[in-house]
């Protein structure tokens, strides 16, 4: 968790990753970094992010982008 | 039919509703199936059988796409993670297949009438180029009502059911419903599978409730359209048509002129439709969210259209960026440059594949391209520069949340909209392109009180369009405040509830431009 969030604060480093809950509906994330947030997690997390996961119920939250993260490690 | 004449508003859709309470729950759906075919056989008549097809190549390919998945799933269940591997990749190519078979049939229908004529010019004039004697030509059709907005929902249906996002639909009548819905058919939103099946499939009964706020809804685009975009349709039209007899300021008038009344025609359009859907108790997803208020481009794309713009962002935007090409591509960058580049190579080369459909999707014409790359390149420059423009703000120690800074970022947009706005309703890519010359070369205001009199609109015009337009400006103020006016009204008594329904009844029938000297508005979006 703490690896992600040191992504995101390198991304945007204005919100509180541990509070804030609509980083995409409040415009935290918007398209482009989300791009650039998928691309580390992906090279941090040796996993392949679908785009049917790319909604933002999965990118809301640190703790939901976690869980995404964690679900899929073991899916792979 | 279209949803602002009288034969719909006060024959058809009174009708429907009267047949749609009367039968049992059961048979409810297929009442608005039954009306959905016959709303699209008034518009385009036998062409009818193609929607059905597309309905029917979706349903056939769903099915198949969930035989497959549970073929699957029973192979992997006692095996190993890489056998597991090996049977999933084997089965997801075979769900692959049927999806862009599927998805071919329903675009191969959409290229036939809508761009066929293009690419023959295009083919055309390249022969011409290289001196060849050789001419294509085709016969145009009509195109069916609609083929745009459905085969986009389609798509959307078959991609949902491949990913696994949704089930697929085992009934055809609902698949054929959910298509062809009448009130959705003609200028969208483009709504989702999974977020209508079940309020269209539900047969609720029409209450006083339902159908007074639906009406009320319906009310206030029935305004948008006839005082305002259909007041504005002549002063565009002489614009348009023969802007090389005016100065640059009226031109430019021209161009902020259409902006409204598209916004005006469009989102009243999409009053009628949702306030449709209310009285059936069917939410229909809203397509605008105040796109005036925007600071940039890519905020108003996000306020205007948005039914549109969130289908690119699922199934064009990500699955671009995230291909193995594109990625393969952005990854050398992250190389040689860092994360924020490879992320701006990889988003540019969606977004130029997205605004090149968008503005393909729009019409078959350059100027369409042209307004697609146009809003391509603000976007792409926005994103590429707003890191530097934040750093500047910090060192003029000038707040991105102060009003007036804020006022100017809106207006920048909106600027930067009227331009777009006027290569889209351009007659053709020169035009457009001339107009603008005018607008930057003759910017002269001598005699131009004298002809804004003069082109269909006068002075008791004006004051009716401001008065409207004021209204429309307060209303919106409250709905981004998130004020619920129309709840907060549900809540007065019945003498203030009824007198604000006559009041906006009365202002279409006294201030609406109808009659002799004005020229409604053809729905526009219904031509894409």
């Amino acid at each position: 968790m703490e690896k992600l969030i040191n992504i995101l604060e390198e991304l945007n480093p204005s919100v509180d990753y541990n509070t804030c809950e609509n980083l995409v509906d409040g415009r935290y994330l918007d398209s482009l970094t989300i791009l650039s947030l998928i691309s580390e997690i992906e090279d941090c997390f040796g996993i392949q992010i679908p785009t049917v996961e790319i909604i933002p119920e999965n990118f809301n939250s640190a703790k939901k982008i976690w869980q995404l993260i964690s679900r899929l490690q073991e899916e792979e | 039919m279209s949803y602002f004449s009288v034969l719909y508003i006060l024959v058809f859709l009174p009708l429907v509703i009267i047949i749609y309470n009367i039968l049992p729950k059961k048979v409810k759906p297929l009442v608005l199936l039954f009306s959905s075919y016959l709303f699209f056989f008034l518009y385009s008549k036998w062409l009818l059988i193609f929607i059905f097809l597309s309905s029917l190549s979706i349903y056939i390919a769903g099915i198949y796409i969930k035989k497959i998945e549970k073929e699957k799933n029973e192979k992997i269940k006692d095996l190993d993670i890489n056998n597991k591997k090996i049977i999933k990749d084997k089965y997801k190519k075979k769900k692959k297949i049927i999806l862009i078979i599927a998805i071919i049939f329903n675009v191969l229908f959409l290229f036939y009438f809508k761009y066929l004529g293009f690419f023959k010019n295009i083919l055309n004039n390249i022969l011409n180029l290289f001196n060849l004697n050789l001419k294509f030509k085709i016969i145009k059709h009509l195109a069916p009502i609609g083929i745009s907005f459905y085969t986009l929902q389609a798509i959307s249906y078959l991609a949902d059911v491949y990913n696994g996002k949704i089930e697929a639909e085992e009934n055809l009548l609902k698949l054929m419903l959910y298509l062809s819905f009448f009130p959705t058919l003609v200028e969208g939103p483009i709504t989702r599978y999974n977020e209508v099946k079940d309020k269209i499939y539900a047969g609720q009964k029409v209450t006083y409730h339902s159908f007074c706020f639906g009406y009320q809804r319906i009310l206030y685009g029935l305004f948008k359209k006839m005082v305002i975009a259909d007041r504005l349709n002549i002063f565009v039209k002489i614009i348009f048509n023969y802007y090389s007899f005016f100065r640059g300021p009226i031109v430019f008038l021209g161009a902020i002129f259409y902006t409204i009344l598209l916004y005006m025609e469009f989102s009243g359009t999409m009053d009628i439709v949702i306030g449709t859907g209310e009285i059936f108790n069917i939410d229909i997803p809203e397509n605008f969210r105040q796109p005036f208020f925007s600071k940039n481009i890519s905020e108003f794309w996000s306020r205007w259209h948005i039914t549109l713009g969130l289908w690119f962002k699922d199934y064009i935007f990500y699955p671009v960026s995230l291909s193995k090409f594109v990625k393969k591509i952005s990854n050398n960058f992250k190389r040689i440059f860092n994360n924020r580049v490879s992320s701006l190579i990889m988003g540019g080369i969606a977004l130029f594949a997205v605004w090149s459909l968008n503005g393909l999707w729009h019409g078959a014409g350059y100027q369409f391209l042209f307004f697609g790359y146009y809003h391509f390149l603000l976007i792409f420059i926005g994103n590429i520069f707003e890191p530097y423009i934040i750093k500047l703000l910090k060192k003029l120690r000038i707040n991105r949340e102060n009003f007036f800074y804020k006022l100017f970022r809106i207006i920048k947009t909106c600027l930067l909209i009227f331009i777009g706005e006027l290569f889209f309703r351009a007659n053709s890519l020169s035009s457009g392109l001339n107009m603008m010359k005018i607008i930057l070369t003759n910017f002269s205001f001598k005699g131009f009180n004298k002809v804004i009199l003069s082109l269909g609109l006068d002075i008791k015009d004006y004051i009716i369009l401001s008065f409207a337009l004021l209204f429309v400006f307060i209303i919106s103020i409250l709905k981004e405040k998130q004020i619920n006016i129309r709840k907060s009204l549900s809540k007065k008594n019945i003498v203030i509830r009824w007198t604000c329904f006559y009041a906006l009844i009365l202002s279409i029938i006294v201030f609406g431009a109808y009659g002799a000297g004005y020229t409604p508005v053809e729905p526009i979006y219904a031509d894409f």
